[in-house]
């Protein structure tokens, strides 16, 4: 392969690029679905390609291909000084990216069960048996089931005109579960597990998957649907709020996680997912959150679905504070959205979905780190509040400061004590008023957990992001917002 | 990029080969080859440009009704050896799907249309530096409309696509074609505030993106979008601009149209296909063979013809999209409305119409007395789709209309609201207008009652 790199680096250069990086990346997943009794996905994806990234008088120009054959990477590379300079025309000044060692070397997240040696079988019987006891748990009420399993590996090689050469091998695994209840004359009710969206992923092997115990929840699981559907709907009003962790992770991905991502900051997203309140004059100044909120973007911590040893651009993993004691004070990274703000260096932040994709600034493990509190003892400590869990429903205003979020289900808490199950519940709020209501975050349920879900960018990407997170508690919180949309019940 | 229908027919017939040898009872095929390239504004200037060239070859091995299925970004023969049988492993140890009684036997497909049509050669040809043309163009004259205007920011792309979906009961289907985008987003600044506006354009032909057309009209949304004024939340007039119906049409059609959200309990319309649920001025539906679609096909992702599909006539809700799996299940017969993504599958109606009307928005803003003028949503999402319920937020221009004028524009709003509740009544409908801004055919509207759940203070 390396002379393959070296080949195109070379063209790169002769073409008129001042710089060039190239990766060849393979992709493998394998996607297991079961939906009520049926296979809904069974797929095995392999992708192989490259993408080359230039400068070229001034410009930044990426191209791909599927193709990797020396003059396929010859006719790229030749393509991707050209789109640089192209790009270049139009720039005021040249892009600048800030220093990075270049290094040769080579890392692999690591797994005790490879999660591709594990045969296809093993993973179905499992699932199918999930569904099944779902299923058999109340026929008559739990009319739609699905179980999940996902394994994914890359293989990534990076080289740059700078002599870097780093090749990495990354794996995650997970899976879960859902169940939907309905009985007549109420609204179907969905209670998922570990948590949403097929389940929860781990930068880890097969083990991780085994360890989530799928079969040893199907009855909790069910039994919540079902109690849903009989439950009374969440109240509209002001109130203490506690989220647990399978809904405080979206809570940090879409409230510090995306706000806190320089190229959004700096206009590249405008027309897109958005820009950020965010803005550098504020960088040291805003108050984002109470005392107790420390959120930091860390590439380093193990088995989170943001670990890597280096990012897309050659920069090793490291750990950033993003807000420390509740005060704004860094960002999520390139080397060239550094440069700009005149950051000394990269968060190492940049990373991309596909081999023919250009690498964009994505969260890495966007954590929010342990508080004092156990989550028994916040339950404790609240007279009357209701607690939230399992994300269904977002949605966050373009400059990140407006949100609202459905959650599978809820408790009222009353004295101290877990209460009434409450279906439907929803929150909204505003960034910094949110975070700045924050009292109590707890330590011993502090998981790092995982989402492969994140879209962003023109052509979209999908990236995994990992996100560590406890139960925490937040104040005068407006709970139940769809009261006025829920009263139109009568109409057909 | 240069078609080659005989490559793909060659790796096709190859595929369903080895299939057959591998003991598979029925096959499918399908080959993709895209080459796409995109142009991408930032802050005024060209802040990403890429090239992507892709083949991908998907293969489904059905044994009695096991399936297994692989996705492959290669061509060559040894590869794609491998991923059939690869296919065919899983096949084996795949549990039975009760649902599954065959694929699609042999199509006629509509004459009505011709795939030489599907295809423009100036998208063909386009180049960097014709994008890096547009890109220049599309700054300039956004920035000559206000001193006031600060980024320009948006895509410039196009596309050529190749498409082969064979299987072993005869089915071939063969399309091709190109289309091209542009959309953009206009910033302004004052000092004191900032604004945005947008505006977007799709063509099958690069060259003839309206391309000034969507940067003035962006910029002139960003230039009246200072003053900007908070809006109490409630129920309002509401005056929707050709996109803002689109993405509602899109979450509109996801959720509740799908047989698959019907079939798993997830559609507003569960036990109400007959019903009258909408104003009888709404009639919306799905037809991939309307030249006035950007978009036109063939077939779906299965190969299965691709067939108007009524949706909602007079209001009444007439039809589910199906494809073959779903509708074995109901015992109807597929309306060729699969889509494929990710290894999975779903019908989908994507190739959207809503008939339009005789009014237009300047009659609409004479007609309101207390309501929003809304260019586009943002960040929707279902909150409950059984009950129709989605929000989203307002984004690039919104404006408070009284008494038949324009008043000022309006911080971002939220909106909560069931479709079955705000479309049940429709006040005005408009005619279509010339940018196709969206990739449904889609009239501005005005209905009489909208909810808003939330207004940004500052
Ligand atoms: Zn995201």
């Amino acid at each position: 392969m390396r002379d393959l790199t070296e080949k195109a680096l070379e063209t790169c250069s002769k073409e008129g690029a001042s710089y060039a990086d190239i990766r060849i990346v393979t992709i493998k997943d394998e996607d297991i679905s079961i939906k009520r009794g049926n296979i809904q996905a069974l797929n095995i994806t392999n992708i192989k390609g490259f993408g080359i990234r230039t400068i070229a008088n001034g410009g930044l120009g990426f191209a791909g291909s599927y193709l990797v054959t020396p003059e396929e990477i010859k006719r790229v590379a030749k393509l991707a000084v050209r789109i640089g300079k192209a790009s270049g025309a139009t720039r005021k000044k040249p892009i600048e990216f800030v220093d990075v060692k270049a290094v040769e070397d080579s890392y692999k997240t690591p797994f005790k069960k490879d999660p591709f040696s594990v045969p296809t079988e093993e993973k179905i019987e499992i699932l199918v048996e999930v569904d099944k006891r779902l299923k058999e748990y109340n026929p008559d009420v739990i009319k739609m089931t699905q179980s999940d399993y996902r394994g994914h590996r890359e293989e990534k090689i990076f080289a740059s005109t700078e002599g870097a050469y780093i090749t990495q091998q990354i794996t995650f695994a997970g899976g879960g579960f859902s169940c939907t209840a309905i009985s007549p004359g109420t609204q179907p009710q969905r209670r998922s597990f570990p948590g949403s969206f097929r389940g929860n992923f781990s930068a880890e092997g097969y083990e991780y998957f085994e360890s989530l115990n799928l079969l040893e929840n199907v009855e909790k699981t069910a039994k919540e649907a079902i109690a849903l559907t009989e439950a009374k709907a969440c109240p509209t009003e002001k109130t203490t709020l506690l989220i647990d962790g399978h809904q405080l992770m979206l809570q940090i991905h879409e409230s510090c996680g995306h706000p806190t991502e320089l190229d959004r900051v700096l206009g590249t997203e405008a027309a897109f997912a958005g820009t950020s309140f965010m803005t550098p004059d504020l960088l040291g100044k805003l108050q984002y959150g109470s005392e107790h909120v420390n959120m930091v973007a860390d590439s380093t911590s193990l088995t989170g679905l943001g670990t890597y040893g280096y990012d897309d651009e050659g920069v090793k993993a490291k750990k950033v504070d993003l807000v420390r004691e509740g005060l704004f004070v860094g960002y999520q990274s390139s080397r060239e959205t550094a440069a700009i703000i005149g950051l000394e260096e990269s968060s190492a932040g940049m990373r991309a979905d596909n081999p023919q994709k250009l690498p964009l600034v994505r969260m890495v493990n966007i954590n929010l780190e342990p508080g004092d509190w156990k989550r028994d003892e916040i339950i404790a400590d609240t007279k009357k509040g209701i607690l939230m869990s399992t994300n269904k429903s977002w949605s966050i205003d373009d400059k990140r400061l407006n949100f609202q979020f459905g959650t599978e289900i809820a408790w009222e808490i009353v004295n101290g004590e877990i209460s009434n199950i409450i279906r439907s519940p929803t929150y909204t709020a505003i960034t910094p008023e949110f975070w700045g209501s924050m009292d109590a975050h707890s330590k011993d349920d502090w998981k790092l957990l995982g989402t492969p879900n994140c879209g962003k960018g023109q052509p979209g990407q999908v990236m995994y992001v990992g996100h560590g997170c406890g139960t925490a508690r937040f104040h005068n919180v407006r709970v139940g917002i769809t009261k006025e949309a829920t009263a139109t019940d009568g109409v057909q | 990029m240069e078609f080659n229908k005989e490559l793909l027919l060659e790796k096709g017939q190859f595929v369903l080969k080895e299939a057959e040898k591998l003991g598979a009872t029925q096959a499918e095929v399908t080959i993709s080859m895209r080459n796409s390239a995109l142009t991408r504004l930032a802050n005024s200037i060209i802040d990403q440009n890429v090239a992507e060239r892709h083949a991908t070859v998907s293969t489904i091995i059905y044994i009695g009704k096991k399936k297994g299925s692989t996705s492959v970004e290669v061509l060559d023969k040894d590869s794609l050896k491998q991923a059939i049988e690869q296919a065919a492993k899983i096949a084996k140890i795949s549990p039975e799907n009760k649902d599954f009684k065959s694929l699609p036997g042999p199509q006629k497909y509509s004459t009505e249309i011709s795939i030489e049509d599907f295809v423009s050669k100036n998208t063909l040809n386009a180049t960097p530096e014709q994008r890096a043309e547009f890109a220049t163009l599309a700054i300039d004259s956004a920035h000559a409309i206000d001193k006031r205007i600060n980024a320009v920011a948006g895509a410039i792309s196009h596309i050529a696509v190749e498409n082969l979906i064979m299987n072993s009961l005869g089915v071939e289907a063969y399309e091709k074609g190109t289309g091209s985008n542009v959309n953009l987003t206009v910033l302004a600044e004052d000092g004191k505030e900032q604004t945005a506006g947008w505006s977007a354009d799709n063509r099958k032909d690069f060259t003839e993106l309206h391309i000034q057309e969507v940067a003035e009209k962006a910029a002139r949304k960003a230039a009246d979008g200072f003053g900007m004024k908070y809006l109490e939340p409630g129920e309002y007039e509401v005056i929707l601009e050709p996109a803002a119906v689109g993405g509602l049409m899109f979450f509109m059609s996801y959720f509740g149209f799908s047989a698959m959200m019907y079939q798993d309990y997830i559609s507003f319309l569960r036990d109400k296909i007959g019903d009258k649920l909408f104003s009888e001025k709404l009639n919306l539906w799905d037809d991939s063979f309307d030249k006035r679609l950007v978009y036109q096909a063939l077939f779906d992702d299965e190969g299965y013809p691709k067939s108007k599909l009524e949706m909602i006539t007079k209001g009444v809700v007439k039809n589910l999209a199906y494809d073959t799996l779903t509708a074995d299940k109901d015992g109807v017969k597929s309306t060729g409305h699969n889509a494929k993504f990710r290894g999975r599958s779903m019908p989908f109606p994507g190739n959207l119409l809503i008939s339009d009307g005789n009014s237009n928005l300047d009659e609409m803003i004479a007609e309101t007395k207390n309501g929003i003028l809304v260019t586009h949503f943002h960040y929707q999402n279902a909150v409950n789709p059984t009950k129709g319920i989605f929000t989203g937020l307002t984004r690039d221009g919104a404006w408070y209309v009284k008494n038949g004028e324009i008043q000022y524009p309006l911080r971002t709003l939220r909106y909560t609201d069931s479709v079955l509740k705000f479309l049940a009544n429709i006040d005005l409908i408009g005619k279509y207008m010339d940018l196709n801004d969206t990739q449904a055919k889609v009239p501005p509207m005005k209905l009489p009652a909208f909810t808003i759940s939330g207004s940004q203070k500052e």
